[in-house]
């Protein structure tokens, strides 16, 4: 058992399509009316058929009024560092706070050289997101004296002018598998923000996973609580008796969303589904039922 | 020197942090008001400032109309990304977007042959990734920046990129890849910088007129202190002289004073604009002068300079929107120019632009699904009227609809669905309107309600001399009657008036089924459609056997029921022919069984070779050729379609359809028109007339079959009086009866 004890939250993950550009807007519009907490987006630029995720998640700002908006996650190769804090924290101010940073160190080297990005080793690739948290947070933190420098072997800043400061204080998510990944998510990162779809064994690797960042966060002091569980999710609804995870009813979905809260720890729940009824049904049925489940569990 | 340029207006949006997003909205909401032409997103200079694309992409949610101008200052993304972003933002937008490159305050860096080179780089990787009009994967090696093989994603238009600053490299540079220039007020700096930029442009090959001026200005209203101070009459003097002899087409306020900026948009601009109109012979509403690369595409033997200036659109092989709009659902083309009208008026000049053009194709296209592929051209000219596609009912008693030839029967079926009406149409809903409805429609409900041009009452329609008429069953009903059937002949149609179908909830049966015993398969479905009531209408796919598993026989089936015994009655003699591998039976509504149509553009390449014949009965002879023909590989595509019914019940003579006496259509296709013609000589001997929307043959022999001689000779006479000079020449064209005065040889 490892609860965080965090609240539940739930969102949606909805692919950026560029055909036709007005169908994923919808569908974040959709999000918001299911009273989901979360709209996301994937980010793959070197596909010509998804659009610019954050031209698209800005403009999604625009046309909704309470739900949050994240990469998940934005390809930080293609991604400077330093641009992307002022665009986060631009987006964050005009949208009263409502911006968080999934971000992730790469994933289809091919598609990012192909883009001109540069090609890094895992190592080198963990090294960068470090590297690139460090600048990010360096330029939001307006009350620090004097200009950014960060001399690394990925990115450098010369004394740069801080800002402007986001709204609140936009959480940086990390999507990490491996161990390296996960321990510098232990040591720096707000949240862990997997896939179901790409756990070698399931939730059952949630705890040996959580345990690495749990043991990364204590070394650097840090509570692992700090850190929170999130996890994107795919499934089926079906009216009948269920077939496994996230193929049921949407009662058996609460149950087993409450089931990796309280066994794994996982409080933000992601569903990667493109279909209105779903997201309706994530939104409406499942979300306060799971909650209910985790309450009534926590409090007994 | 006056480029002449049409005048435009923009305003500067604040950039700095604190600036709140109601005080963006507000500025935004002012300027769209205004009718300001542009908003300028800026870069800012304070280090801090809100980040312009991020800005840039909110304010375009929260804005209907005006320009986005998009400020980026060099080296600060991957080119790669922010062609991606400005392509993403423009497609968002419908094509509000302009990019402007803007060194940030001068450094030791900046303005150096280096610093210019790269930006000059950065221009060319996003020109790359934008290019679809050439295929294949982006590629670019320079210096700084390099692409790999990248995905290319057009914007939705062509989109202007702006460059600021000074120094002769820049200027150079401007004149060599920008479209346009911009600086700051001062006569001087104009003067030698436009020199610097026309000198740099014509070296290159392109006309000085290819590129804006642009300045921004700062100002405000009272007392008369120096340049743009005083009133909006001293505005004018002050700019006139910008615009008449510096040639600026672009004026920027950068101002935030709610005073200053209303003074400008509704005082100065007018009174600019009338002023500039008065000295200037072209005034300010210039034509658009396309890039020199852009005119480097085209082709001989088309007039582009003399292209009806009022389109809705005019689309040239060098411009963005030709890669989405050359080709059709089944055919390459590559015409020479796509003309997009969106009135009557527009049609009419499109034509007399085609009359000038006698030794050019002319197609025309509604939405260019067309199997037979006569909506593109290879060097000619298109008229497109993809854009005339709305619907409207204009009376709820007599369930009368009027729809433009653009729209597409998903859409129009999703538009009656709430009034419990359909219009039986075909088996796609991403087919047009015009080109289906001209020629007969032969769809899901065909049995129950007739062709598509059975519930058709009235068109409108521009004729080969450009004349606009209507045609009825009392003004002009003899082209009436040529319109439904052989419609492609006669004109171009802007507007059909059709008498919906009173239609509820319906049954449609996906059935996927053995045919490994083709012969009974196919006979036996033949007589299942023939037995069964009206209510039912069946469409058949017979696929080969391939790689050890039988063919199949993919029949897509609607019951314009929804009781479930009737439902299942009707289904049960389909389902019994053979084992079913796979069925997906639904009552669900006409446009939910027509909502399968597919938004991206074609991007077909080739001819389509397709052969349509008609057929009384499915009989065990023309089963057993046709299964010989399915077996032989010789035809990627065999559908039957039940045709009879309703459809029979139309007399011959009604329509200039009038092959009412068909039971089924049959359309076959494949790779090449030796291979299908030999294979169809096999099925011809069965077969009577033809379907002219599923033949793509030219042979003149496929005239006589499309029309029997009655038909035939009828509507000669009438081409030699509404068409004399052949213009409508693309489809199915007839010879008029006046040049063969013997009327038997077609």
């Amino acid at each position: 058992m490892s609860d965080y004890g965090h609240e539940l939250w739930f969102g949606s993950f909805i692919t950026p399509t560029a055909r036709p550009p007005q169908v994923p807007v919808e569908l974040a519009l959709t999000s918001e009316r299911a009273g989901l907490d979360l709209v996301s987006f994937q980010d793959h630029p070197y596909q010509s058929a998804f659009q610019d995720t954050w031209t698209l998640m800005s403009y999604v700002a625009a046309r909704t009024e309470r739900i949050r908006i994240t990469g998940n996650v934005l390809s930080l190769p293609l991604r400077p560092p330093a641009v992307l804090a002022r665009a986060a924290a631009s987006l964050d101010r005009l949208t009263g706070g409502r911006v968080e940073l999934g971000i992730g160190a790469g994933a289809f080297w091919d598609g990012i050289v192909a883009m001109g990005g540069r090609r890094l080793e895992p190592a080198q690739a963990v090294r960068a997101v470090e590297e690139a948290v460090d600048v990010i947070r360096g330029l939001w933190a307006t009350d620090e004296t004097g200009p950014l420098r960060v001399t690394g072997e990925f990115y450098t800043v010369n004394g740069a002018k801080r800002g402007p400061a986001p709204a609140h204080r936009i959480p940086i998510r990390i999507g990490a598998y491996k161990p390296r990944m996960l321990r510098l998510t232990g040591k720096i990162a707000d949240g862990w923000l997997p896939s179901l779809g790409f756990l070698p064994e399931g939730p059952a690797s949630l705890r040996a996973m959580n345990e690495q960042i749990d043991e990364a966060a204590s070394a650097a002091g840090r509570e692992p609580a700090a850190v929170s569980r999130l996890l994107n999710l795919s499934g089926r609804f079906t009216s009948g008796a269920g077939g496994g995870l996230l193929q049921g009813t949407p009662g058996d979905w609460a149950e087993q969303i409450a089931d990796l809260a309280l066994q794994y720890g996982v409080s933000g729940f992601i569903l990667a589904s493109d279909e209105p009824a779903d997201l309706n049904l994530f939104g409406h049925e499942v979300a306060p039922r799971a909650r209910e489940l985790v309450q009534s569990e926590r409090v007994t | 020197m006056n480029y002449g340029h049409a005048l435009r207006f923009g305003l500067h949006l604040p950039s700095d942090a604190d600036c709140g997003p109601g005080r963006l909205v507000e500025v935004a909401g002012l300027a769209e008001q205004w009718g300001l032409d542009l908003l300028v997103v800026p870069a800012g200079t304070a280090g801090d400032d809100l980040e312009p694309s991020t800005v840039a992409s909110w304010i375009a949610a929260a804005t209907v109309s005006p320009g986005l101008v998009l400020e980026a200052r060099p080296a600060t993304l991957h080119p790669a990304m922010l062609a991606r972003a400005v392509a993403s933002l423009d497609r968002l937008t419908e094509g509000r977007v302009e990019l402007a490159f803007r060194g940030g305050p001068p450094t030791a860096a900046s303005g150096t042959a280096d610093s210019v080179a790269a930006l000059g780089e950065e221009i060319a990787v996003v020109r790359e990734l934008w290019n679809v009009l050439d295929r294949g994967l982006g590629r670019f090696t320079g210096r700084f920046y390099r692409l790999a093989g990248a995905e290319k994603a057009a914007p939705a238009h062509d989109v202007p990129i702006s460059v600021d600053g000074q120094g002769q490299d820049l200027l150079r540079l401007v004149g060599l890849r920008a479209d346009e220039w911009s600086t700051g007020c001062d006569a001087v700096t104009l003067t030698q910088g436009n020199r610097a930029v026309d000198e740099a442009a014509r070296g290159a090959g392109r006309d000085p007129r290819e590129i804006r001026r642009r300045i921004t200005i700062r100002g405000g209203f009272g007392e008369r202190t120096g340049r743009f101070t005083g009133t909006a009459a001293d505005w004018v003097n002050d700019l006139l002289p910008l615009v008449v002899e510096h040639g600026v087409g672009t004026i920027v306020l950068d101002a935030v004073e709610r005073d200053v900026a209303a003074g400008f948009a509704s005082e100065v601009a007018p009174a600019l604009r009338a002023a500039a109109d008065a000295v200037l012979p072209r005034g300010w509403s210039g034509a658009r002068v396309r890039r020199s690369a852009v005119r480097a595409r085209r082709l001989p033997g088309i007039d582009y300079e003399g292209a009806p200036p009022e389109m809705a659109e005019v689309v040239e092989p060098g411009d963005p929107a030709y890669a989405r709009l050359r080709s059709g659902y089944l055919r390459g083309g590559a015409p020479g120019i796509i003309l997009r009208a969106a009135t009557n008026e527009q049609v009419t000049q499109a034509l007399a632009f085609a009359r000038r053009h006698p030794g050019v194709a002319l197609s025309r296209r509604s939405a260019g699904h067309g199997v037979s592929g006569r909506s593109t051209n290879d060097g000619g000219i298109v008229i497109d009227v993809s854009l005339m596609n709305a619907i409207e009912v204009l009376d709820r008693k007599t369930r009368r609809v009027r729809i433009g030839p653009g729209a597409r029967w998903a859409e129009v079926a999703a538009a009656l669905e709430p009034y419990g009406w359909a219009l039986s149409s075909g088996d796609y809903g991403g087919v047009g309107v015009g080109g289906l409805a001209t020629a007969g429609g032969i769809g899901y409900l065909a049995r129950g309600h007739g062709l598509t041009i059975d519930r058709l009452r009235a068109v409108e329609m521009v004729l080969a001399d450009g004349s606009v008429v209507r045609a009825d069953d009392s003004e002009n009903p003899d082209l009436f009657w040529a319109v439904r059937g052989a419609g492609a002949n006669f004109g171009i149609v802007t507007a059909f008036e059709f008498e919906a179908d009173d239609v509820g909830a319906v049954a449609f049966a996906r059935l996927t089924q053995d045919a490994g015993d083709l012969e009974r398969y196919l006979v036996e479905w033949g007589r299942a459609v023939e037995d069964s009531p009206r209510d039912l209408t069946s469409f058949v796919i017979v696929a080969p056997p391939r790689g050890g598993r039988p063919a199949l026989a993919v029949s897509r089936t609607m019951v314009d029921s929804s009781d479930p015994e009737t439902v299942r009655a009707r289904l049960e003699p389909l389902a019994a022919i053979s084992k079913v591998y796979a069925q997906d039976i639904v009552i669900t509504s006409y446009a939910a069984a027509m909502d399968n149509a597919s938004d991206d553009p074609p991007v077909s390449h080739g001819e389509p070779v397709s052969r349509s014949g008609l057929l009384r009965h499915v009989t065990p002879q023309f089963a057993a050729a046709a299964a010989r023909v399915i077996r032989s590989g010789a035809i990627g595509w065999f559908q039957l379609r039940s045709v009879g019914g309703a459809v029979a019940d139309v007399p011959a003579d009604a329509t200039a359809y009038a092959h009412r006496d068909a039971t089924f259509s049959l359309v076959v296709m494949g790779g090449a028109d030796e291979v299908v013609d030999r294979a169809w000589a096999r099925l011809s001997p069965f077969l009577d007339g033809l379907y002219i929307s599923f033949e793509s043959s030219l042979r003149p022999e496929r005239i006589a079959a499309a029309w029997p001689p009655r038909t035939l000779s009828r509507l000669r006479e009438l081409k030699s009086v509404y068409d004399p000079e052949g213009v409508f020449g693309d489809n199915f064209a007839l010879t008029p009866a006046a040049n063969h005065p013997g009327g038997s040889t077609p």
